[in-house]
């Protein structure tokens, strides 16, 4: 246990102050949370924590998303989802009360892009709408109903029509919705 | 279809995605040239055309790189500054953007209650926790008009009473033939046995009537101190305060209106979007426990499965025939009759009770009932008729957001019109029905006999009001709510026995709550734990705050009461929503209902300023009591200090006044207004070209890639046997006819 705030050298902090929408308080913060999950004293800011021991965070733990958040933040080659610090504060970041619509956009995109391509396509959107009903079989939607809601979702949102969702169309739905930029918000 | 895809990424590559993403699986990354791949990470660095410094440290964390490629760009950009005068110029934003966050940062420390709103919202999710915020805009409201009433009007008025000045009466006021009029005589009787004191307490009579808190004690010191040349003129201070009172709480409404109206505007009022906006921005990250992400999943499945089904039973039965569609609207047409007639009723009974309540002279508790008899008729009311509109609403058979609409603007409008009635009917026997020519209204302009000072009687019932839905408020939960809870268990049959047993042995809340929580049976659920409903909560802060503004003029301290009556609102509606209540289940859309409860707010206020004007300038002020005694109205004392001034000033300010600055300011505003307008046509009409212009892009690379297969078809078929390129051909040409998407029903829905 240890990372207490005088573990965190000033210009570190100050130059994450300036990468990042977070203030002084939230990125020493984060430094102490995140220590603690560490659990032990190293040298600091390359070391990764597991994505198993991330997700005890209590602000991810029941988040349904937390497995793709992992990933997405993730700059791990193995691609297991393990964060560093650095990693963590862009997350952080991301999510914070100041960070833009377009930020948060991008990043909620390639949090629901399940496979990675660049674009929603049916399946993408399938996991997802999964996600947001509950994963067990009582839970979800019938076939039925999410064939007939994912072509709801395409013909309202596919603009050039090509049965998939990009970025921009993606960007276009949620600068309509109002109440996007404060549900889209983890805060320590 | 995955050819397709990589096609239309190569032809629009969508240069988001940096480096670090390569390394996967997608085939499109690797079709993307390399110095695309460069072009993301410095796309910033160098459009030529930007020569301006606005690529300025703040760009940098929009990037959406990982922190070490945003470092690496930072270095670079670092080492580019070339001149002495531009770097200046970044280290002085760099130095006010710190010094802005500095401040944000110690103003948030400022901000009331941000702990506990925010814990509210995570466990309830956003349209609670707008209802908390709307609580707290108007606590803070309430209280810098406090501040503001108690410097310019309390503080001089008990500055001079302790001093001992005496009221003098002007020379220029002519007071023959209404000497009857200056007689009031408020002060009560020393010997106070504790219940009238009471009583007094709760109905502003007695001991409160001749107090700070009501018009009548504030008297129109005007005497200048003869040493220091100083003079405070309080009549002028009291209708100027007034005013600005009046004119501050309305600049801050339309500035927080003006936040939540562009959000509403440019995203078209949050309706469109439907299923798309649903699932992409439905999920609120702030929630924390496993118990609260069920719920708002289930929610979620519900809310998916309901707009589903009512959307299919819409295809089903589009076509209604014609005797259908009459028989609907004629079913509405005589359903809204119902509710007028109900409003109707109540608006009779409120106009009866208050006049009832007004001549009757009984002193004791029987009289303390009959003076709260208009309270009571109003907050019964309005209980009963939104229950019953309700009621009606369903039988009306609209869509779901329609019927809630409705529902808030049918309680608006008797909450609202319910407090004008009662006003009303004060006006009339205030000023016996407008004539003062009438019996009762000779001698003083007013109805002596009854109001030796009306001022006060009014402020008197807007106290009542208040304090009334106070304790109302207060009631309803300790004897409505947490009741309810406890009650609930022994409704549930299938663990009757076991409560029957922890009833026995377990005497704590606790154990009950435990039960309710778990038991699953039916009725247990309908009758327990229940819903924080927003709308009318909201609603009933906005009458309460129609209340105070109407009654500020003639109870100065009405304000301060409200704040702290708000702030125990705040204290046990948090208290019952942990305790009571759980989660929604309909979806509160919170931005664009903010900005109705706004308007609904504004129009509480406007109705506020009519009453406000009305008395100011109509009503002759009581010649008994108040700093406006001797003037015709209250109005009156304006152009009096005004003519005080120099000429200059006299003359501009009247000016001002006058119809010759006023008609062109409206006629200027006018024009400003249609402008904005139609600019807001013109934007939401280039969006419309725009939309259209992607779709024939689309038609035109979908027509493109068939010429292309066609193409590739032929050029196969030369090369292969006649059966194969045939089977390919079709099933391409097939695909490429089909406008619609994934699931098509020739293809397996599990390609690859």
């Amino acid at each position: 246990m240890g990372g207490t705030a005088s573990k965190l050298p000033k210009d570190l902090l100050s130059e994450y102050q300036e990468l990042t929408f977070l203030t002084k308080q939230e990125i020493l913060l984060a430094h102490k949370r995140f220590s603690e999950l560490q659990g032990r004293e190293n040298g600091p800011y390359s070391s990764r924590v597991s994505m198993e021991k991330v997700l005890t965070l209590p602000e991810l733990k029941s988040n349904p998303f937390r497995k793709r958040i992992c990933h997405v933040f993730s700059t791990s080659d193995l691609r297991d989802g393990s964060l560093t610090f650095e990693d963590f504060l862009d997350l952080l970041s991301a999510f914070s009360d100041s960070a833009t619509l377009e930020i948060k956009s991008h990043y909620a995109f390639r949090i629901f892009d399940f496979d990675d391509d660049g674009t929603l396509d049916a399946r993408d959107l399938e996991k997802l709408v999964n996600c947001l009903t509950g994963e067990t079989d009582d839970t979800r939607l019938t076939v039925e109903e999410m064939r007939q809601l994912i072509s709801n979702i395409l013909e309202e949102s596919d603009i050039d029509k090509d049965g998939t969702v990009n970025l921009s169309e993606f960007q276009h739905v949620i600068s309509r919705s109002p109440d996007f930029v404060s549900s889209f918000k983890i805060v320590l | 279809m995955m050819e397709l895809r990589e096609f239309n990424n190569q032809v629009h590559p969508t240069p988001d995605y940096p480096s670090p993403y390569g390394s996967q699986h997608s085939l499109r990354l690797r079709t993307v040239p390399p110095q695309e791949t460069s072009a993301v990470q410095f796309d910033w660095a160098s459009p030529p055309e930007d020569a301006e410094d606005s690529n300025e440290p703040p760009n940098l964390r929009e990037l959406p790189l990982h922190m070490g490629l945003k470092r690496a760009v930072w270095q670079v950009q670092q080492m580019k500054i070339p001149v002495v005068s531009s770097s200046w110029n970044i280290k002085q934003s760099q130095t006010f953007r710190r010094f802005c966050e500095v401040a944000k940062h110690v103003l948030s420390y400022f901000v009331l209650w941000k702990r506990g709103i925010q814990k509210i919202g995570g466990h309830f999710g956003g349209g609670v926790q707008s209802y908390f915020l709307f609580l707290r805009f108007l606590v803070i409201l309430n209280f810098l008009s406090s501040l503001l009433i108690a410097g310019f009007v309390l503080i001089p008025s008990i500055v001079f009473r302790s001093m001992n000045f005496n009221s003098t009466i002007p020379t220029t006021v002519n007071l023959t033939g209404v000497e009857i009029c200056l007689q009031y005589d408020p002060k009560p009787d020393t010997l106070m046995v504790f219940i009238t004191y009471f009583l007094d307490l709760i109905s502003g009579t007695g001991f409160m009537e001749y107090s700070y808190l009501f018009y009548g004690y504030y008297t129109n010191f005007n005497s200048m101190v003869e040493s220091n040349g100083f003079s405070y003129n309080i009549p002028l201070a009291y209708l100027l305060t007034a005013a600005f009172y009046f004119l501050f709480c309305f600049i801050c409404m339309i500035i927080r209106m003006g936040g939540t109206a562009r959000v509403a505007v440019v995203t078209g009022g949050g309706a469109t979007g439907g299923y798309s906006a649903l699932v992409f921005t439905g999920w609120d990250h702030g929630l924390q426990e496993d118990r609260t992400t069920k719920l708002k999943q289930s929610n979620f499945r519900y809310r998916l499965q309901v707009d589903l089904e009512e959307e299919r039973l819409k295809k089903k039965s589009a076509s209604l025939t014609l005797s259908q569609t009459v028989s609907l609207y004629a079913l509405r047409v005589f359903l809204n009759m119902v509710v007028l007639i109900l409003i109707g009723a109540t608006f009779y009974g409120i106009a009866k009770a208050t006049q009832f309540s007004q001549l009757m002279k009984t002193t004791g508790f029987k009289g303390l009932v009959l003076q709260y008899l208009p309270s009571m008729v109003i907050t019964a009311s309005n209980f009963v008729v939104p229950l019953l509109c309700d009621k009606i609403a369903l039988l009306e058979k609209y869509s779901p957001s329609t019927t809630v609409i409705l529902a808030l603007l049918r309680a608006v409008f008797l909450r609202l019109v319910s407090l004008g009635v009662l006003l009303y009917t004060l006006w009339e026997q205030i000023t016996c029905e407008g004539d003062i020519s009438k019996q009762n209204c000779i001698p003083c302009n007013y109805y002596y006999d009854e109001y030796k000072c009306w001022e006060t009687r009014v402020g008197q019932e807007m106290y009542k009001l208040t304090l009334f839905d106070f304790l109302i408020t207060i009631a309803t939960l300790i004897l409505v709510e947490f009741p309810r809870r406890s009650v609930s268990v022994f409704v549930c049959v299938r663990s009757y026995i076991s409560i029957l047993k922890m009833y026995v042995f377990n005497l704590f809340f606790g154990m009950f709550r435990i039960v309710v929580d778990h038991c699953s049976c039916k009725l247990t659920q309908w009758v327990g734990r229940q819903e924080f409903l927003v709308a009318p909560n909201v609603l009933a802060l906005v009458y309460s705050q129609t209340v105070v503004w109407t009654g500020a003029l003639f109870c100065p301290l009405l304000p301060f009461i409200n704040t702290i009556k708000f702030i125990l609102f705040y204290f046990c509606k948090k208290i019952t929503l942990f305790q009571n209540c759980q989660p929604a289940t309909r979806n509160f859309r919170s931005t664009t209902s903010n900005f109705f409860f706004l308007l609904v707010l504004l129009f509480g206020w406007m109705l506020a300023t009519m009453v406000l004007l009305y008395s100011v300038t109509k009503i002759h002020p009581s010649y008994g009591c108040g700093p406006f005694r001797f003037s015709p109205t209250m109005w009156e004392v304006v152009p009096q200090a005004a003519e005080m001034l120099n000429s200059t000033s006299a003359e501009f300010l009247f000016y001002m006044g006058s119809q010759k600055f006023s008609i062109p300011l409206f006629i200027f505003s006018c024009v400003l207004l249609c402008y904005v307008s139609a600019l807001t046509s013109v934007h939401g009409k280039s969006v419309a070209l725009l939309k259209s212009q992607c779709k024939l892009e689309q038609r035109d690379k979908q027509f493109l890639v068939r010429q292309i297969e066609e193409l590739n078809a032929t050029v196969q078929k030369e090369q292969r046997e006649p059966q194969q390129p045939q089977r390919e051909t079709d099933t391409a040409t097939r695909w490429n006819q089909h406008d619609n998407y994934a699931f098509d029903r020739d293809e397996d829905p599990r390609p690859y």
